[in-house]
C-alpha cells in the first residue's frame, strides 16, 4: 500500500476571476472527453517540494472537472534510500559510482512496489525517477498509458545512470519536461513540455488586507512605512545568500532607509549551505535593519505572502535549479523582481519588460536602485509580470496542459 | 566565536498593554538590577525546534531590559548530531545501546567548542544536553571559569536512561545552577547547581498568537476549503501515538453524530525526514477516509503561524488529547485566543487548564467526546471558559513572566538583592 494524502476540495470555479471566463469553458470543454478517466500520480513524496504542491492543487481541481485522479506517494526504505538519492545526484550530473548492485536494488524495490499496485488504473504519471521502473514489472496497468513527468534537469545526466533509465522510460508512452532545456535528444517516445505553475488561490497568493501585511511585518520587526528589499528563497549556497545582503549595502549607500530580509525556506542541508548561512547571520545580526526570518520562525504560507505584498523590490540573486515558482507569486502580486540569468527565472522575469536580470552584485544594486527610484517603472514591472504570469504560469494552464496531452494519449489509446 | 543567530529586536513597553503596569515595572526593575550584564545563551541549532522560538523572544527582550545578551549555536558535524540525537532521545527514556565511542563524539565537540569560546561573560546559559559538557573543557583549558553558568533543561529526565544520565551528570554538577520545565522533571540525585522550575510561555505579540481581524480568519479557512460558517474543531500537535490523532478522529465522530454540520481541522507539524510521522499521517488519513469534512492539513504544506492562529481563533472548541505530554504549551495558545481546550489529563497541560473553568481535563475517549458535545451544545458557556482562559494565561504563561524568571534568577545567582518580590521559586529539596 502506498501513501496517500489528505486533499481538500477544490472548485475550479474559484478560479474564474484569476484566469478568466474562457479559460475556465476551454477546460471543462477539454475535460468533457475524458470524464472518469482513471489517472493515478506517483511521487516519493507528498510535501515540501513544487511538484508536491502542484499535485496538491491539481489533483482536486481535476477531480473538479470530472475525471477520477489519484496520488499516491511510494516512499524509499532504508535500502533503497541510498540508491534513489544516487539516482538524483547521477541525474543532476554529479558523478556517482553506480554498482550492479545499486541497479540490482532499485529493479528488486520496483519490482516490490509494483506487486503493491493492484488497482487498475488508465493513466499513470510517474513524476519521480526512483518510482520509474515500476512500470516494467506492473501486470494490473500493463494496458495502461504511462507517463513519466520528470521535473529534473536530465540534460547532463550521467551516462550509465540515464542509460539504465532511460531502458525503462522507453516503454512509457510519453515523457513530459518541465522545460525544454531538461529533455533529452536520446528518446524515441513522444515528448511533451509542461512548465510549472502557481494557485492563484492558494493562501500564499490570496490578498491580504493592509492593516494584516502591516501588523505581521511589526511581528517581525519590519517597518511597514519603509522600503524593503525581499528574497524569499531555499538556503543554497547557489542562491548567494551573502550578495544579496551585499546588495543591500550597496543600495543602502543611495537609500539609507531601505530595509532587508530575507526569508528562508529551507534549513542548509550541505556544508555550503551551513557556511552561507552562518555568513549571512554574522553580517545580519549586527544591523538592526537586516532581517532574516529561518525555517525555524515556523513561518507558513500567509506569511510568505506578506512578505511579498510589502516587498518594494524582489530579488533572486541565483538558483541552484528549476523555476523558482516563488518569483511568479511575486509577479502575481504585481512585484517588480530583479533576478539572475538562470534559465527558469528568464522564463518568469523578461529584461525590461516584466522586471529585471542582472548578473553582478553592482548590476543588482543599480536595478535595484533604480526600481525604488523610479516608482513608475515599478508599477509598470508588476503590472506586466502580473499579466505574463496569466498568460504562462498559472494552474489553469498547466491543467490544459494536462488535458490536452490525457486527451491525445486516449484517442491513441483507443486507435 | 561560535555562530551567531541573529534574532529580531524586541521591545518590553510593546506588552505593557496586555499585562499591565505592574508586572511591567517589576522587569524593568530587575533589568536595572542586572543593567549590563553579558549574557550568553548556547544550544544546538538556531533552526526549529521549541528553543530556537523561545531563545528568539527571550534574548531580544533581555537586550530591551538593558542586559547584553548574545545566542550563539555550537559547531558541530553530523557524526555529534547523530550522537547528540540518540543522547536526547535516551534521556527522554528511550533506550539506546550507547558504546563509549558515542561518548567520545560527544566530548570531542565540546572539547572544541570550548576552543571556540573566547569571550567572557556574567551568565552563560546553556540549554540542553547538547553543549553541557562546554565548561568541563574551558575549566580544563583555563583552569577557571568567568561568571555564573546555568544549565537550561528543557527535556523531561524523568525516565531517563541511566548509562546517558551518568555520563552527563559529572559535567552539569559543576554549574551554578540548573533550570527544568517542571521541578518533577529534574533528577534528585542532581547535587551542586542551584534547581529552579522555570515553565514556558507564548508570545502574545508573536504571528501564531498576535491579533487576527475576524475576515482574515474567514478568508484563511475558506482557502483551506473549511466552512467558516459551519461549527469547527481542530487539534494541531506532532502526529504520533501520545497525541492520539485516531482518537480525536473518534471523538470528532462521535460529536459529529449529534452535529452532523460539525468540521474537524488537523494539523499535522512535521519533521520532512520523520518516517514515524509520515506513519502516523497516513493513518490518520486513512482513518478520516472519505469524510471530507476532516481536512488533514501540514505544516510541510506551508500551514505556519498564522495559519495555526487562524484556525485556533475560529474553532468552537480546541481539543488537545494527549495521552503523553511535555508541556503541551498549545494549549495555553488556544486559551490565549479565548477558546475552551479539552484536553488529556496529562504532563504539563493541568497546570494549564483549570477543570470545569478554562476547560476540560479528561482521561478517556468517552469523557473527551462528552465534554466536547457539552461545549458544542453550550457556546456561551464556552466562550466564558475561554475568557477565564485568557486571564489564567496572562497570569502565567506569557514570555514576558517567563523573561522575568530569568531576571530573578540571575539576581539570585549573582548575588544582586532584588528589590521586593521572592526569589524565582528554587525548589526545596
Amino acid at each position: 500500500m502506498y501513501g496517500t494524502l489528505a486533499l481538500s476540495h477544490r472548485a475550479l470555479e474559484d478560479l474564474a476571476d484569476a484566469a478568466g471566463r474562457d479559460t475556465i469553458d476551454g477546460l471543462r470543454a477539454l475535460a468533457r472527453p475524458l470524464e472518469g478517466l482513471r489517472v493515478l500520480n506517483l511521487s516519493v513524496t507528498g510535501f515540501g517540494t513544487g511538484t508536491a504542491e502542484l499535485l496538491n492543487s491539481s489533483v482536486p481541481l481535476l477531480n473538479d472537472l470530472g475525471l477520477d485522479v489519484h496520488w499516491q506517494v511510494v516512499r524509499a526504505s532504508e535500502d533503497d534510500a541510498s540508491v534513489s538519492q544516487a539516482i538524483y545526484q547521477a541525474l543532476g550530473g554529479s558523478a556517482v559510482v553506480w554498482t550492479h548492485d545499486m541497479t540490482d536494488t532499485w529493479l528488486r524495490y520496483a519490482s516490490m512496489n509494483a506487486d503493491l499496485l493492484t488497482d487498475p488504473f488508465d493513466v499513470i504519471v510517474v513524476h519521480d525517477p526512483q518510482p520509474l521502473a515500476i512500470h516494467s514489472y506492473n501486470a494490473t496497468n500493463a494496458a495502461a498509458q504511462w507517463i513519466a513527468h520528470s521535473h529534473l534537469d536530465l540534460s547532463s545526466a550521467q551516462d550509465d545512470v540515464w542509460m539504465l533509465l532511460r531502458s525503462h522510460l522507453e516503454k512509457y508512452d510519453a515523457a513530459m519536461f518541465d522545460a525544454p532545456s531538461y529533455a533529452r535528444g536520446d528518446i524515441s517516445i513522444p515528448t511533451y513540455i509542461v512548465p510549472p505553475a502557481i494557485d492563484p488561490n492558494s493562501v500564499r497568493n490570496m490578498p491580504l488586507p493592509d492593516d494584516v501585511v502591516r501588523s505581521v511585518l511589526g511581528q517581525y520587526g519590519i517597518n511597514p512605512d519603509r522600503p524593503l528589499i525581499c528574497q524569499v528563497t531555499p538556503c543554497d549556497a547557489a542562491c548567494d545568500l551573502v550578495g544579496v545582503y551585499e546588495t543591500w549595502k550597496l543600495v543602502q549607500q543611495k537609500h539609507p532607509d531601505v530595509q532587508l530580509l530575507i526569508v528562508l525556506f529551507t534549513e542548509p542541508r550541505d556544508p555550503n549551505a551551513r557556511a552561507c548561512f552562518d555568513e549571512l547571520a554574522r553580517l545580519s545580526l549586527a544591523d538592526p535593519d537586516a532581517f532574516v526570518v529561518t525555517p525555524g520562525n515556523e513561518i507558513g504560507n500567509v506569511e510568505i505572502n506578506v512578505f511579498q505584498t510589502a516587498a518594494s523590490v524582489v530579488m533572486q540573486k541565483g538558483l541552484r535549479k528549476g523555476y523558482g515558482m516563488w518569483i511568479s507569486d511575486a509577479l502575481w502580486k504585481r512585484r517588480p523582481c530583479v533576478v539572475a540569468p538562470e534559465p527558469g527565472l528568464q522564463e518568469q522575469v523578461i529584461h525590461g519588460k516584466t522586471g529585471a536580470v542582472a548578473r553582478t552584485t553592482e548590476e543588482f544594486a543599480a536595478e535595484v536602485s533604480r526600481l525604488l527610484e523610479d516608482r513608475e517603472l515599478a508599477a509598470q514591472y508588476g503590472e506586466n509580470g502580473r499579466r505574463h504570469v496569466a498568460e504562462r504560469f498559472l494552474i489553469t494552464r498547466y491543467l490544459g496542459d494536462y488535458l490536452e496531452i490525457l486527451a491525445q494519449l486516449h484517442r491513441k489509446g483507443d486507435g | 566565536m561560535l555562530g551567531s543567530v541573529p534574532t529580531t529586536p524586541k521591545s518590553l513597553e510593546a506588552y505593557r498593554h496586555i499585562i499591565g503596569d505592574e508586572a511591567t515595572e517589576e522587569i524593568l526593575g530587575l533589568g536595572e538590577n542586572l543593567r549590563g550584564a553579558r549574557v550568553l545563551h548556547v544550544n544546538a541549532t538556531a533552526f526549529g525546534g521549541g528553543v530556537a522560538e523561545i531563545l528568539g523572544t527571550l534574548v531580544p527582550l533581555m537586550n530591551d531590559v538593558g542586559l547584553q545578551a548574545d545566542w550563539q549555536v555550537i559547531k558541530g558535524a553530523d557524526e555529534f548530531f547523530s550522537v547528540t540525537k540518540a543522547m536526547h532521545n535516551s534521556l527522554q527514556g528511550m533506550y539506546y545501546d550507547w558504546t563509549p565511542a558515542m561518548r567520545e563524539v560527544w566530548l570531542n565537540y565540546n572539547r572544541l567548542n570550548a576552543d571556540l569560546f573566547d569571550e567572557s561573560y556574567d551568565y552563560v546559559v546553556i540549554h540542553d544536553p547538547q553543549p553541557a559538557a562546554l565548561p568541563t573543557f574551558l575549566e580544563e583549558r583555563t583552569g577557571l571559569r568567568n561568571g555564573k553558568w546555568v544549565w537550561r533543561c528543557h527535556i523531561d529526565l524523568t525516565d531517563a536512561q541511566v548509562q546517558v544520565w551518568d555520563m552527563l551528570r559529572p559535567h552539569v554538577e559543576p554549574y551554578d545552577g540548573a533550570i527544568f520545565t517542571l521541578d518533577r522533571y529534574a533528577k534528585d540525585d542532581l547535587v551542586g547547581p542551584q534547581i529552579f522550575a522555570v515553565p514556558p510561555a507564548i508570545d502574545p505579540l508573536s504571528p501564531k498568537n498576535d491579533h487576527l481581524p475576524r475576515e482574515t480568519v474567514d478568508a484563511i479557512l475558506q482557502r483551506y476549503g473549511v466552512d467558516p460558517t459551519r461549527p469547527m474543531v481542530t487539534q494541531i500537535s506532532r502526529f504520533d501515538p501520545w497525541k492520539d490523532p485516531l482518537g480525536v478522529i473518534d471523538v470528532y465522530r462521535a460529536a459529529k453524530n449529534e452535529i452532523p454540520d460539525l468540521q474537524l481541522v488537523m494539523i499535522a507539524s512535521m519533521a520532512s525526514d520523520d518516517p514515524e510521522g509520515w506513519d502516523w499521517y497516513e493513518r490518520t488519513v486513512r482513518r478520516a477516509g472519505e469524510d471530507w469534512d476532516i481536512h488533514v492539513l501540514s505544516n510541510l504544506n506551508g500551514v505556519g503561524n498564522v495559519e495555526v492562529n487562524a484556525f485556533q481563533r475560529a474553532a468552537r472548541v480546541v481539543i488537545q488529547k494527549s495521552v503523553r505530554e511535555g508541556f503541551g504549551l498549545v494549549v495555553s495558545e488556544a486559551l490565549w485566543k479565548g477558546r475552551p481546550v479539552v484536553a488529556g489529563n496529562v504532563g504539563g497541560i493541568p497546570l494549564q487548564i483549570v477543570d470545569g473553568e478554562t476547560g476540560f481535563l479528561v482521561n478517556t475517549a468517552e469523557e473527551c467526546a462528552e465534554k466536547l458535545l457539552f461545549l458544542l451544545h453550550h457556546p456561551e458557556e464556552g466562550d466564558r471558559m475561554g475568557a477565564r482562559g485568557v486571564d489564567f494565561v496572562r497570569s502565567n504563561f506569557l514570555t514576558t513572566r517567563y523573561l522575568r524568571d530569568y531576571l530573578r534568577i540571575f539576581c539570585q545567582l549573582g548575588g544582586i538583592s532584588m528589590q521586593e518580590p521572592a526569589p524565582a521559586r528554587p525548589v526545596a529539596r
